[in-house]
């Protein structure tokens, strides 16, 4: 027997007896259970983070739902700015102000004389 | 030494944790229970309060489609719509020591009077006192950066008129709870108003849809769709300041005009005087000038019905064109006289032009003779055919007594005597009746009629639908044009169109009217008998008519004016309304491409 394999046969049987020899390195296994404590807590925490990721999602949505708002917003007030420019645009061009006007007072009226024929 | 694999906990230690465990179990119990409590079986009670607070359900307004006119080769708008809005006060958010200045400081920008503004403020009972109607988005931002408590502004569409008043009758206006009244706004409303949509949603404190709701619905709305009339606009102000000027004068209680192409049935310029601005729609006292009398107030036509007698007659072959007669200057029938205006000089030979020419009332009548018995000579011969024949022409062939279904609101059919009946307020006097019609009276017709009546014979014998709207340009885009549409056919033959425009042509030279020679310019005047409410006529009330045409080789336009009640010392036909046609004719001739005659 080496000096190497009775070191491993005294492994094994610390397996079976800890404590005799100090110097070994326990490699005991053992299974790690959750108690239900544990347990419950564990399914509460991760149903509270579902329903954070839930509220991010819904608040991210009506994020762009304000986005949205906004950009409708302006798009109405630049309709309604338009609107207003052919309102004052045709009111500059109305037939009344265009006959009172300086240039028109400026022009004679234009009888036909005569008929030119081929 | 720990325990090991194996070993088994104290029991303390076990039934604490079993302990601790049953608590928890208990607690969570409570919860769920709690919970189940308050979202299934309490569900429809929390959903409703939470929805009665944030569902929000919107109406989306649709945006009134707007209208214009031919100017030239380009169109312009005649109404369109614009953002302007209600200033008003909650008197409950108002304090007593803000009153002052605050009233201040909305007659800074809106005017009005203080005082008045701070009675307002202290109304009690009252959420809602209105300080301004019609502002101006500045004014609104400027007010309402005051931010002062109470005070607030509410956006509405208001129909505008960057033209003022033209063709006020012939648009109408848009009442305050966004209904067409009058004219085309009325006649389409529905196209013109579109169709709201629909926001319904859950939101914030603010109001604003959240996204995130599966349930929101939204409808975008239909838009209304823009219209562009048939009329043109130059030709219609001009028309306008015709009858504005001309009207008075006659001291009339009212006139209308209209000028239509005879060959498409398209209206060019209507109108009516007395007008208004459909702007101020709301400061009219009488609601009469709201109406498009050209449509929708038929009277007696009086003698321009001569020209549709003659055309009926010549149409059936009774009478030639170039046939004479012998008028005694009078017609017995059922024990009444027909006669006619002094100047027509006495019984003798006559022709078609002198019918038409000294605007024979007995001519008429001696062609409804012809009608009943062809080569007739007695007015006692006038029979059920000849009732019956004329009565085809004015109903199934000349569309009288019926709409003509133009595009605007209370259009009036007129009316047209029944041939076979004595009832309806003719007693046995039926055959004196139809004599009345065959020279304008007895018998009802609008302007309009008169104009698409005798635009079917100068254009060869179609009828067409007269109308107003060129073009609807949905809220797609979409455009649609409107094609003359056909309502008879053979009317009259083709060949009664030369006869009938030398005969008018004729009128305008006897009355001394002169126009360039190059065009083709003719009509006929009508003073027609104004009927008393229980029957019968009066002595001296009369209204004045005038159908007539301008063009070089073909008609170009038809002109129709009525002028009512005149008072002007002559015949109201050629003293009232014939200047009003000589006025127009000239403007067409100058200002709207007449084409000479080749």
């Amino acid at each position: 027997m080496t000096y190497s394999s009775s070191l491993a046969m005294g492994r094994e049987r610390a397996g079976a007896s800890f404590g005799r020899n100090q110097n070994a390195v326990s490699f005991r296994r053992q299974d790690r259970k959750l108690g239900p404590i544990s347990n419950t807590v564990l399914l509460i925490v991760l149903a509270c983070i579902l329903g954070l990721v839930y509220l991010t999602q819904v608040t991210k949505t009506n994020a762009y739902g304000y986005q949205i708002n906004n950009l409708q917003q302006q798009q109405t007030a630049l309709q309604n700015e338009h609107d207003d420019l052919q309102v004052a645009s045709a009111r500059l061009q109305s037939l009344d102000r265009v006959q009172t006007s300086p240039v028109a007072k400026s022009l004679a009226p234009a009888a036909p004389s005569g008929t030119v024929h081929d | 030494m720990g325990p090991s694999q194996g070993q088994v906990m104290p029991i303390q230690a076990v039934r604490r944790t079993r302990w601790w465990y049953a608590f928890l179990l208990v607690v969570a119990g409570v919860f769920l229970i709690r919970l189940f409590y308050l979202q299934v079986i309490r569900y429809s009670y929390y959903h409703h309060t939470a929805l009665s607070d944030q569902l929000k359900e919107y109406q989306i307004s649709a945006e009134r489609g707007t209208i214009s006119a031919h100017e030239g080769d380009g169109t312009i708008p005649v109404v369109l719509n614009e953002k302007l809005y209600t200033v008003y006060a909650d008197p409950t958010l108002i304090k007593i020591s803000e009153r002052q200045r605050i009233a201040d400081a909305v007659v800074a920008v809106i005017g009005g009077n203080a005082s008045a503004y701070v009675k307002q403020f202290g109304t009690t009972g009252s959420r809602y006192q209105i300080l301004g109607e019609r502002v101006s988005a500045a004014n609104k931002d400027k007010l309402l950066g005051y931010k002062f408590s109470g005070v607030g502004a509410q956006e509405q569409d208001y129909r505008t008129y960057p033209q003022g008043d033209l063709a006020a009758q012939v648009l109408g206006f848009v009442s305050n709870d966004g209904n067409g009244e009058y004219g085309v706004e009325q006649a389409l409303n529905k196209k013109l108003a579109g169709a709201p949509g629909q926001l319904k949603a859950v939101t914030d404190i603010n109001g604003v849809p959240l996204a995130a709701n599966t349930g929101n619905i939204l409808t975008q709305p239909t838009q209304g769709s823009n219209i562009t009339l048939t009329l043109d606009a130059g030709m219609q102000r001009q028309l306008q300041q015709v009858l504005a000027q001309q009207v008075p004068a006659t001291k009339a209680s009212s006139g209308s005009a209209l000028i239509m192409d005879p060959n498409t049935g398209a209206i060019k310029a209507m109108a009516n005087y007395p007008s208004y601005n459909p702007a101020n729609y709301s400061d009219v006292t009488d609601p009469s000038v709201f109406t498009n009398a050209a449509v929708a107030a038929p009277i007696e036509p009086g003698s321009v019905m001569k020209t549709l007698t003659t055309s009926a007659a010549l149409d059936q072959g009774v009478i030639q064109p170039s046939e004479t007669y012998y008028d005694p200057a009078h017609w017995t029938i059922d024990n009444f006289t027909i006669t006619n205006i002094e100047e027509d000089g006495g019984p003798g030979v006559k022709s078609l032009e002198n019918i038409l020419n000294l605007s024979l009332n007995t001519g008429a009548t001696w062609m409804l003779m012809q009608m009943s018995q062809p080569g007739a000579t007695q007015a006692s011969q006038i029979n059920q055919k000849g009732r019956e024949a004329w009565y085809n022409y004015m109903t199934n062939h000349f569309q009288f007594g019926k709409d003509t279904g133009i595009e605007q609101g209370y259009e009036s059919s007129g009316t047209v005597p029944d041939p076979n009946t004595a009832d309806g307020g003719y007693g046995p006097a039926l055959d004196l009746t139809y004599a009345n019609t065959s020279f304008g009276q007895g018998m009802t017709a609008t302007p309009l009629q008169m104009g698409a009546a005798l635009s079917s014979v100068l254009n060869g014998g179609t009828y067409y639908k007269p109308y107003l709207v060129d073009s609807v340009t949905d809220a797609s885009g979409q455009t649609t044009v409107t094609r003359p549409a056909v309502v008879k056919t053979n009317v009259v033959k083709p060949t009664i169109a030369p006869t009938i425009e030398s005969l008018m042509e004729g009128v305008v030279a006897g009355h001394f009217l002169h126009f360039p020679s190059q065009y083709n310019v003719g009509g006929k005047t009508g003073t027609a008998q104004v009927a008393k409410p229980g029957g019968g006529y009066y002595d001296n009330e009369f209204n004045g008519t005038y159908v007539g045409f301008v063009g070089g080789n073909n008609p170009q336009y038809v002109i129709v004016v009525d002028v009512i009640q005149p008072h002007i010392g002559t015949y109201a036909g050629t003293g009232a309304a014939q200047p009003i046609f000589v006025s127009l004719a000239n403007m067409l001739l100058n200002d709207f491409n007449v084409t000479p005659k080749t």
